[in-house]
């Protein structure tokens, strides 16, 4: 059996980690999860994931500032990433609509459609 | 009497010229006096000018005839029409050849129209400074220096503008002039200008103003001052600040509840495939999260119904120290999930005191979970401690939550009651300091803050053991 593709959660919630963490290791994904943008940095800098869930609003480094780091540093730009957030839809606009910033891969809202997450993680990591 | 060619002179001068003798008898009257007040030689003056029978008080004549000197006096009379005129008479002494006065020459001159038109500008200067007092705006009159050469009533009670003060020094309580300054600028171009300031009254409120200046002109056309005119808008961009921050709210919540929603989810998903699997650890995960997170609604729903609810304590006479208790018996847990250093000193024998019990419960959680929260999100220390204190005093109850966490700042400290603001970023509402401070004053109590960045925060809740009857009702909570 091929090594798994290992997915990093980000998100403040310990909850909503547990929830995707679990939900995606049923679909056979390995999972990683960090509480708030450091942490994720120091996940990815660790062992780089095949792709990224990220939470937007969290107390620490907020999700934007590592969305903005990992999509400027050649090292990590093309790890995909998935905006989960609550967050409105305005924001969509709004991250899409910089062009420092490449658009992230993939854009999910709170609360989550699971069938909407899994075919969207599956389309992104083949 | 006057000999020619003075006679002439005499009667041709366009004004009243009369000659008296010393019983004040008109000995002759010029062509003009003749034709407004009749033939009257031989007759009194006071009788043809004031229609008297005795002598004027102030007899301009009478005087001169004393004195020998001139006299001048303003009169008003009636003409043999029965007209109201304004008389200017001078009177001068005519003396014969051993300097005697024998007659007293007086001239009348008729002011009436400029007598008119002086009152028809007293009254309209009167009016514009009625207007210039009375107009509710703030109205002031600056010099280049930007001093108030004048400040209406309005300006001068709120503000205590007073004239030679600089205008920056007055509202603003600067030293430095603003910058723009829109009376600079209207001194410089001679046009209006208008600008939106947040002055700062004699009492210290903070008044927000749309200000208009307009130059002041000589009339050579020259700028010599500007005139300022302001409008207290503090109402409308209160209502303003009301419907941005409902709007935040709005959001804030809605935000919220996706996630508590996602977190919901995220239990039931544990719960049912723990079941379908038989996997117990899974099963038990996914249920105390589901039991968290209702929880955590039922908190964000009762704090919203507080909000919206016009609520009136249901007072009832409690023991402090089973509050107190009850309060560090739900709260330990949920500190030491994270490690946190949770002590209690309580006072054992703190007594009795009127209050809301549910109230005081949801204040005093409140005050405990911002206390965990200040400490979960504070990684510059190694430990944290928060500390519940009670203690009774003969009047009143005091309650005290403190913690090591992040501290607050002064902006944070001085709006930490207000409606909708929170230092949470997105994992606060706003809400629950605010309803804490109104539960706290509905009881006829008050929260104080003592906080410094960094180090942590004291907050301590002092609540009378009756509260006054007029405290008993509290407003929006």
């Amino acid at each position: 059996m091929p090594n798994p593709k290992r997915i990093l959660i980000v998100d403040d919630e310990p909850d909503i980690r547990t929830y995707l963490s679990t939900l995606l290791g049923d679909q056979g994904y390995e999972t990683l999860q960090a509480k708030d943008g450091e942490e994720a940095m120091q996940k990815v800098q660790a062992g780089p994931p095949d792709l990224i869930t990220l939470d937007i609003s969290m107390p620490e480094k907020s999700g934007i500032r590592f969305f903005r780091e990992m999509k400027t540093d050649d090292r990590w730009k093309h790890i995909p990433i998935i905006i989960v957030t609550g967050v409105s839809e305005d924001f969509k606009k709004f991250i899409s609509s910089r062009h420092q910033v490449p658009a992230p891969e993939g854009f999910v809202s709170k609360p989550i459609n699971q069938e909407e997450i899994m075919n969207l993680v599956h389309s992104l990591i083949k | 009497m006057i000999d020619n060619p003075y006679k002439n002179y005499f009667e041709m001068m366009p004004a009243y010229l009369t000659i008296l003798d010393r019983d004040l008898r008109i000995v002759e009257a010029n062509e003009r006096f003749r034709q407004d007040f009749g033939d009257c030689e031989g007759r009194y003056c006071f009788q043809i000018n004031q229609h008297r029978s005795e002598r004027c008080e102030h007899c301009p004549a009478e005087r001169t005839f004393r004195d020998g000197l001139p006299h001048g006096i303003e009169e008003k009379f009636i003409n043999h029409l029965g007209n109201e005129i304004f008389l200017l008479i001078y009177t001068t002494a005519i003396t014969n050849e051993a300097g005697e006065i024998i007659h007293v020459m007086k001239m009348a001159t008729d002011i009436t129209e400029i007598k008119l038109l002086q009152n028809q500008i007293r009254d309209s200067r009167e009016r514009y400074r009625q207007l210039f007092e009375e107009v509710p705006c703030y109205i002031s009159i600056q010099d280049s220096d930007l001093r108030i050469v004048e400040a209406n009533r309005r300006l001068r009670e709120d503000f205590g503008a007073l004239p030679g003060a600089k205008c920056h020094q007055t509202y603003m309580h600067r030293t430095e002039p603003c910058v723009p300054c829109i009376v600079k600028q209207t001194f410089g171009d001679g046009q209006i200008h208008q600008s939106e300031e947040v002055m700062t009254s004699q009492k210290g409120d903070h008044v927000n103003v749309l200000v208009y200046t307009a130059p002041v002109r000589n009339a050579e056309g020259q700028i010599k001052n500007v005139i300022e005119m302001g409008t207290n808008i503090t109402q409308i961009r209160q209502l303003q600040s009301q419907l941005t921050s409902l709007g935040l709210i709005i959001s804030s919540i809605s935000h919220g509840i996706k996630g508590l929603l996602t977190s919901l989810d995220g239990g039931v998903y544990l719960v049912n495939t723990g079941l379908a699997k038989n996997d117990r650890a899974r099963f038990e995960q996914g249920w105390k999260m589901v039991e968290r997170n209702i929880t955590r609604i039922r908190r964000m729903v009762l704090d919203l119904l507080y909000y919206a609810k016009d609520r009136v304590p249901d007072l009832e006479r409690i023991p402090a120290l089973a509050v107190a208790e009850e309060v560090c018996e739900v709260m330990r847990g949920k500190a030491a999930e994270i490690g946190i250093d949770f002590r209690w000193e309580i006072d054992r024998n703190p007594g009795d005191f009127e209050a809301d019990s549910k109230a005081i419960r949801s204040l005093l959680v409140n005050l405990v979970e911002n206390a965990i929260d200040a400490c979960r999100v504070d990684k510059k220390k190694n430990a944290h401690q928060v500390r519940i204190g009670l203690k009774g005093y003969p009047e009143y109850i005091e309650f005290e939550v403190e913690d090591n966490g992040i501290g607050m700042d002064q902006e944070t400290r001085e709006r930490a009651f207000t409606l909708f603001f929170s230092s949470k970023r997105g994992s606060g509402t706003g809400l629950g300091l605010f309803i804490s401070n109104k539960i706290a004053q509905a009881h006829g109590g008050e929260i104080k803050i003592e906080s410094e960045l960094n180090k942590g925060t004291r907050m301590i809740v002092k609540l009378p053991r009756k509260p006054p009857t007029t405290g008993t009702k509290a407003p929006n909570v």
